[in-house]
């Protein structure tokens, strides 16, 4: 059997996240009249900017150089002021740009937006009724609260795509019930009852068991999508097998019709060239039975793994890192100071 | 009773700094190109060229393996030195920290990565498995003892186990509860272990608020002048930390020794002797 030159990948765009930043220092932030905007280019070409609110200038991430971007055009936009349609272009441009490289659904994350439940409730409920007016493209409802997410499903309107709830695990299973009521597809996490699973039997196990409880619920198999937890092999270079090993297993075991997913680009985390890491360690997990992620589909174009080349040093150097062949990244962190990794 | 005898030892095995040092006068190569290379804050190149003028070249070369990640060099190096009749304290302080410092340093500007780091933090273990027998051994207690834990309702432990190995390497010993830490739970363990130290992580926004509700436990339990709270993970800010009444926050797994170190050091300094 040949393989297909692209594989199968129904990407869960992880974009509209109150967590993403921009640097500083990078070519989307200026000075214009003595005050620093964010630049972005709206769906009709034409270019604007948004204002890094003073609010903002007094945090941490701020101060080490970093902008909460989306944080910025979400709070712009629900507060109602001057730069209200600015704030609602931005997330327009954002979904438009996902949906242009190839997101299949927009996850929608706000849990850093506020520390306070109700203004995180609130968030929730305006993005969800804000972005079915900006996209056609199913919403994933994401929060680390299952309360987030029961506000996010209360403000769909019932009219767009089927959405998806983001993320449901042994410790929360009423997280099923909800998806169940909603008609929604759900990413069922490895998680256990009491903390993470340490290697890729555990990943499997309580995965199966999320799947059990699933299917009793009445779910369909096509409407899951497992995400065995993905870790970063900064810190441990056992965690690429054991990801993939469990990816491996998940799809031996229950066949065709369930999707597998995951947060790809965790496994980067705390080492250079995020980006190469992220690619390689993608056409592994799709290779080894995934069929979709949870990622950026701006920064790692879903239609540039086909073209990827895996014959190239560079490629060669991130592989041995995910599969455990290179301890504490030795070879992989000398090449990078080489300047051996550029793609 | 037990750190002024610790300060005694570590009084009398110090040569004085000669504050006219100067980098050349460092005798081993790689420690003296690691700080030229990679140190670049004034007074930060101030202390660790006093520090390695004044240590030993075999505390040095412990330091450089330190600062290269090499386990089985620390340890074999650590070995002889004990055996040359270097006190546990020099070797510790003048090789296996000071080294610790200089990793600190490039990490914190970017120069090396998580795994390095790692594979330093390991080294340092590697040194610690000889020093702490002798050091419990003649009365002198581990830095202090430090209780970690992810808080309630947060499964998230990475980010506290980087931390919890980190703080071991430097000398700390560490109570660890898990994750998903009930506030009860940190206060059974303050009173079972008399620890000075809690740190607490929280790697959600959603979770992150039961750090102050455990502080607040503290407080109701008659215990929060018993310990010194530091807290971090990624959502944690200093503002955030300062707002619910923590005694410190760290960045990082290094910034959660540097911290660990700070509170106790200030703590034993107002202590009543």
């Amino acid at each position: 059997m040949s393989q297909a030159a692209t594989p199968r990948l129904i990407v869960i765009g992880e974009n509209i996240h109150t967590t993403r930043v921009l640097q500083r220092k990078g070519p989307r932030i200026a000075v214009v009249d003595g005050a620093e905007v964010i630049k972005f280019t709206t769906g009709d070409g034409a270019d604007r900017t948004l204002t890094v609110p003073e609010s903002m200038k007094k945090t941490q991430d701020y101060e080490q150089g970093r902008i909460k971007h989306v944080k910025v055009a979400i709070d712009a936009a629900m507060a109602g002021g001057a730069e209200a349609a600015l704030g609602i272009e931005y997330l327009r441009s954002m979904a438009a740009a996902q949906e242009r490289t190839g997101a299949h659904f927009l996850d929608l994350n706000v849990d850093e937006i506020a520390l306070k439940p109700d203004l995180q409730m609130a968030a929730m409920r305006w993005l969800v009724r804000t972005m079915e007016g900006l996209t056609t493209l199913p919403l994933s409802i994401d929060s680390s609260s299952v309360e987030i997410i029961r506000a996010g499903f209360e403000a769909l309107s019932g009219k767009g795509a089927r959405a998806m709830l983001n993320s449901a695990s042994l410790e929360r299973l009423e997280a099923l019930d909800l998806a169940k009521a909603h008609n929604a597809a759900v990413v069922i996490t490895s998680a256990g009852e009491k903390g993470m699973p340490d290697g890729p039997q555990q990943r499997v196990d309580h995965a199966a068991r999320m799947v059990e409880a699933a299917e009793a619920r009445g779910m369909a198999r096509h409407d899951l999508y497992i995400d065995p937890l993905i870790f970063p092999v900064s810190v441990d270079t056992a965690f690429g097998p054991h990801s993939l090993d469990a990816i491996r297993e998940l799809r031996r075991r229950f066949g065709p019709d369930v999707h597998i997913t995951g947060g790809m680009s965790n496994v980067s985390f705390g080492i250079p060239n995020r980006k190469l890491i992220n690619e390689v360690f993608l056409v592994l997990a799709l290779e080894a039975g995934a069929d979709s992620a949870i990622m950026d589909p701006v920064v790692n174009r879903p239609d540039a793994l086909a073209t990827l080349d895996r014959t190239a040093p560079a490629y060669k150097l991130a592989e041995d890192v995910i599969l455990n062949r290179d301890r504490h990244c030795k070879n992989y962190l000398r090449a990078w100071r080489k300047g051996e990794l550029k793609a | 009773m037990r750190t002024t005898t610790r300060t005694a030892i570590r009084t009398a095995t110090r040569t004085p700094v000669d504050p006219m040092a100067e980098l050349s006068d460092i005798k081993n190569e790689i420690v003296r190109r690691e700080i030229e290379e990679f140190v670049t804050r004034p007074e930060e190149i101030v202390r660790n060229v006093a520090l390695f003028t004044r240590a030993h070249e075999r505390m040095q070369a412990i330091a450089a393996g330190i600062i290269e990640g090499d386990d089985e060099l620390v340890d074999k190096l650590t070995r002889d030195a004990l055996d040359a009749d270097h006190e546990a304290l020099e070797v510790m302080d003048d090789g296996l920290i000071a080294g610790m410092g200089v990793v600190g340093i490039k990490f914190r500007e970017n120069f090396i990565f998580v795994p390095e780091v790692l594979a330093c933090a390991r080294a340092m273990k590697a040194g610690m498995n000889h020093i702490e027998p002798i050091l419990s051994a003649s009365g002198v207690d581990p830095i202090a003892k430090v209780i970690m834990g992810t808080v309630k309702g947060d499964l998230h432990d990475i980010g506290k186990n980087l931390c919890i190995m980190m703080l071991r390497g430097a000398g700390f010993e560490v109570v660890d509860l898990g994750v998903d830490t009930s506030p009860d739970a940190f206060i059974d363990a303050i009173e079972e272990h008399r620890a000075p130290i809690v740190g607490m992580s929280a790697l959600l926004t959603t979770t992150m608020p039961n750090m102050g509700k455990t502080i607040e436990a503290f407080v109701d339990a008659g215990l929060r002048d018993q310990v010194l709270v530091m807290v971090g993970g990624a959502p944690v800010t200093q503002e955030f930390a300062d707002d619910m009444g923590a005694d410190g926050y760290g960045k990082d797994a290094l910034a959660c020794v540097a911290l660990a170190k700070k509170l106790i050091t200030e703590k034993r300094r107002n202590a009543p002797p």
